[in-house]
C-alpha cells in the first residue's frame, strides 16, 4: 500500500515538475523515497525477467549505458534506464516509477543503470544486480568521493556480500582488476581489456595513481602502458599480474577525431567506433562485455549495434552554435581531460579552444585536479584559448603556467558566448570543454539558440 | 650559474591532490627569470641527492603513506640536516603530517614520522574540506583548497604558516593553519598552493638560490593573472 503511494507520488511530482519546466529527474524520487523508504528494492524485485545491469566506475559511465542501451534497442530486448545520467539513488528510483504501473509493474525485460560510485553499495545491495560492471577508477572529486583505495574496499565488501551476481572487470586498471581476485565467494568474474596501442601519447601523465600491487604494494612492471594506470602489467614477487581479458581489444586505429577502429579477439570481428579515442574503446568493450555476461547474443548483433551508436549527451557531442560546428567535451578530472587533450586536441590543432571550469558542488569544489592534467601538451596548439566558468581565472592561470599565452578569460556565460563568436567565423570549428554544471548550461544556450535559428528559417 | 636542483619526494605515491603543481611553479617562475632548474623524483628506496638545493613533498592516500613513512625514516637525518642548514623545504597535506612527530591513521595505526615539525596529527571522521583562506605575517593573505581528515596539533614550540580566516586549518579547533621551521614550511594548502601565492614560491626560490651558493636578485614578475586568481577564488564559497 505504502509503495502504491510513493509511485503515486513520484508520477505526480513528474507531471508539476513538466508543467513547470523545471524537469528536475531526482525530485520524483526524492518524493517516493520518503513515503516508502524501501521503494527501489520493491521496484526492481519482481521486475526486469532478463536482468538489472549496474554500470559504475570514475570515467564512461553514461557513455558505456547508452552503448549497452544502443544494443538493447537494436536487438529488440526492452529496457528500463536511467538515461539523464541521474545517477544517484533517487535517480534510479524516478527512472522505474515513471515506466511502472500504480502497483509497481514494469514491463520492461532489462534494467540498465549507471551508478556513482560513492552510492554503488547502496543501490547493490537494495536491488542485487545481475550484473556489475566497473570500468576504471582514477582520481575524480577527491572533495567528494575520498581516496581511490577507500571506494575500492567499499565495492569489494559490497561483492563479498552479493551472492549471485557477475562481475564485468576492465583488467587493464590494476585497482579494479584487483576486485575480482580471491573472492571468498564462487563468482563469475568476465574481464575486457586493450590489448595494443600505438596512437598519439602524451608528455605529460600524471594521473597514475593504481601502480602498485594491492596485495603486496610493490611498484608494478608494465609491459605496456596505454594511458594513467592502464595497461599491461604484472606485480614483481607476489602472484597479481593483469588477468587474461575474456574479451580483448586489438588493432586499434584511428581515424582523425571521427571514429576509431579495431577488433575484439579476432580480426574478423571488427568493430567501428563513431567515437573516438582508446578510453571510447574501453567504453565499447565494457559494454560488450557485460552484455556477453548476461544475454544471450551474438558477437555481431552487438557489433552492429556498438557501430550505430552516437556520442551521449555533452560527452562528444557535436551541437550547432550559430553556422560553428561545436564538439562538447565534458571533463571532469585529469584522467578525463587527458584523454580528451590526447584524442582531440592534439590531433586538431587549429580550432578554436573554449574551457569552462566551474566549482559548484556537482563539478567538484576543489580545482587543483586542473594542475595534475597535461595541459603542457599544448605546447604546440597553434589557436587561442578562451575560458569561462567560475573559476575561469584559474584556468587562465594554469594555461600560463604551461606556456601559454593567448589566452581569454571571462566568467560571465553571456560574454563568453559573444566572445566566441567573436573569435570565429561561420564554418568554424570549435572545441568546447566545460565542467559538468558549465555543460549543461552552455548546452541547452546552444540548442536553445540553434531551435530559434531553425524556427527563424522555416 | 649552476643550476637550481628541486628534488621530489615520492611523487609516484604522493601526489594525488593536484600538487603537481607547485613544482611547475617553482621552474617556471625560475625559467621566466632566466634560472636554470631541474627536477630529481626520488621514490622509496632511492637517496636523496647531496646537492638539492629545495624539497618537495605532496600528499597522498592513507595506504601509500604507511610505506613512505617507513622509507623516511631512512632519509630522516639527512632530510633534518638540510633544513638545519638552510635548505627550504615545502610539505603539503599528507607529506606536512609525515615530517611531524607521527601520524596515527584510522586504517593503518600510528605511522612514525621524522619528528622535523613540531606537530603531532590523528585521523578523525569528519574530512575538513573546502576553499580556505589563512593570514600569514610573513606572507599575507594565503589561499589554497583543503582536504584532510587528519587533525594537527602543535608540541612544543612552533611558529604557525599563519591564522585561518576561513576554512580549517590545522583542527577544527585552533584556528591556526600550518608551520614554518627555518626555511621549512607544513600546510594543508593545495590549490595548487604555490601558482596562487607566488610570494611563497618565490620566497623559497630566494632560499634555494642562496642554498646552491650563488646569489641572484629575483626579478619582480607581472603577476597580474595570480592577482585576478586569488581575488575570483576570494569569492567563491
Amino acid at each position: 500500500m505504502r509503495s502504491l503511494f510513493a509511485i503515486l507520488a513520484a508520477k505526480t511530482a513528474f507531471r508539476i515538475n513538466r508543467l513547470t519546466g523545471t524537469g528536475g529527474t531526482s525530485l520524483p524520487g526524492m518524493v517516493a523515497q520518503k513515503i516508502d523508504k524501501d521503494i527501489l528494492k520493491k521496484l526492481v524485485k519482481n521486475n526486469f525477467p532478463r536482468g538489472v545491469i549496474v554500470v559504475t566506475g570514475t570515467n564512461g559511465k553514461t557513455t558505456t549505458t547508452k552503448l549497452i542501451a544502443d544494443i538493447l534497442e537494436a536487438n529488440g530486448i526492452s529496457y528500463v534506464y536511467n538515461r539523464t545520467g541521474s545517477n544517484m539513488e533517487r535517480g534510479l528510483i524516478t527512472s522505474v516509477a515513471l515506466e511502472s504501473n500504480i502497483v509497481g509493474k514494469v514491463s520492461a525485460e532489462v534494467g540498465l543503470f549507471e551508478v556513482d560510485e560513492a552510492y554503488l553499495p547502496r543501490v547493490c545491495r537494495a536491488i542485487q544486480p545481475n550484473v556489475i560492471l566497473v570500468s576504471n577508477l582514477f582520481r575524480d572529486q577527491l572533495d567528494r568521493f575520498g581516496e581511490l583505495d577507500k571506494i575500492a574496499r567499499s565495492f569489494r565488501n559490497l561483492i563479498e556480500e552479493l551472492d549471485s551476481t557477475q562481475l564485468v572487470l576492465n583488467a587493464d586498471d590494476p585497482l579494479v582488476a584487483s576486485l575480482g581476485y580471491e573472492l571468498e565467494n564462487e563468482k563469475k568474474v568476465t574481464y575486457f581489456g586493450v590489448g595494443d596501442y600505438s596512437g598519439p601519447k602524451l608528455q605529460h601523465d600524471r594521473t597514475a595513481d593504481s601502480i602498485f600491487d594491492p596485495f603486496t604494494q610493490e611498484k608494478l612492471y608494465y609491459t605496456q602502458h596505454y594511458f594513467s594506470h592502464l595497461g599491461k602489467y604484472r606485480g614483481k614477487s607476489g602472484a597479481f599480474r593483469r588477468p587474461k581479458p575474456d574479451y580483448q581489444a586489438n588493432n586499434l586505429k584511428q581515424n582523425g577525431i571521427e571514429s576509431i577502429q579495431f577488433n575484439i579477439n579476432s580480426a574478423s570481428n571488427l568493430v567501428e567506433l563513431k567515437i573516438p579515442g582508446i578510453f571510447n574503446v574501453y567504453n565499447a568493450m565494457g559494454a560488450f562485455a557485460a552484455v556477453k555476461a548476461s544475454l544471450n547474443l551474438e558477437d555481431d548483433q552487438i557489433t552492429k549495434a556498438i557501430a550505430g551508436s552516437a556520442a551521449a549527451f555533452g560527452r562528444s557531442e557535436v551541437l550547432n552554435y550559430n553556422g560553428r560546428e561545436a564538439l562538447i567535451l565534458l571533463i571532469k578530472n585529469p584522467t578525463g581531460l587527458n584523454q580528451i587533450i590526447q584524442t582531440y586536441l592534439l590531433t586538431e590543432k587549429d580550432r578554436l579552444l573554449v574551457f569552462i571550469v566551474n566549482d559548484n558542488y556537482a563539478d567538484g569544489r576543489d580545482i587543483s585536479w586542473l594542475w595534475d592534467s597535461a595541459l603542457e601538451d599544448l605546447v604546440h596548439y597553434k589557436g587561442k584559448i578562451l575560458v569561462g566558468g567560475s573559476r575561469a581565472d584559474d584556468m587562465a592561470l594554469r594555461l600560463k603556467y604551461a606556456g601559454k599565452v593567448d589566452v581569454l578569460a571571462e566568467s560571465n556565460e553571456a560574454e563568453l558566448l559573444k566572445l566566441i563568436l567573436k573569435h570565429s567565423s561561420k564554418r568554424s570549428k570549435l572545441f568546447i570543454l566545460p565542467t559538468y554544471t558549465a555543460m549543461l548550461s552552455i548546452r541547452s544556450q546552444i540548442v536553445a539558440g540553434d531551435e530559434l535559428q531553425k524556427e527563424y528559417w522555416q | 650559474m649552476k643550476p637550481i636542483k628541486i628534488v621530489h619526494l615520492y611523487p609516484e605515491r604522493m601526489s594525488i591532490y593536484g600538487d603537481y603543481g607547485n613544482i611547475i611553479a617553482l621552474r617556471q617562475r625560475m625559467s621566466w627569470r632566466g634560472i636554470k632548474n631541474s627536477v630529481e623524483n626520488i621514490e622509496v628506496g632511492s637517496k636523496i641527492p647531496p646537492d638539492a638545493d629545495l624539497i618537495f613533498i605532496g600528499g597522498g592516500q592513507d595506504k601509500g603513506q604507511v610505506i613512505v613513512s617507513e622509507d623516511l625514516a631512512l632519509k630522516a637525518e639527512q632530510i633534518k640536516q638540510f633544513v638545519e642548514s638552510g635548505g627550504p623545504l615545502l610539505a603539503v597535506c599528507g607529506g606536512y603530517q609525515l615530517l611531524g612527530e607521527y601520524f596515527i591513521s584510522n586504517d593503518y595505526g600510528q605511522l612514525n614520522g621524522i619528528g622535523l615539525f613540531n606537530v603531532v596529527s590523528k585521523a578523525t571522521n569528519d574530512r575538513m574540506i573546502g576553499n580556505i583562506v589563512v593570514q600569514s605575517d610573513r606572507f599575507g593573505k594565503l589561499i589554497g583548497f583543503e582536504n584532510h581528515s587528519g587533525s594537527t596539533e602543535y608540541i612544543g614550540r612552533a611558529q604557525p604558516l599563519g591564522r585561518v580566516v576561513k576554512g580549517f586549518g590545522n583542527n577544527p579547533t585552533d584556528k591556526l593553519e600550518g608551520i614554518i621551521y627555518k626555511n621549512a614550511i607544513g600546510t594543508y594548502l593545495h590549490g595548487s598552493f604555490l601558482p596562487k601565492n607566488p610570494k611563497v614560491c618565490d620566497w623559497l626560490i630566494a632560499k634555494a638560490i642562496a642554498k646552491s651558493g650563488q646569489s641572484v636578485k629575483l626579478k619582480p614578475l607581472g603577476d597580474s593573472l595570480e592577482k585576478r586568481a586569488r581575488n575570483s577564488s576570494l569569492g567563491r564559497p
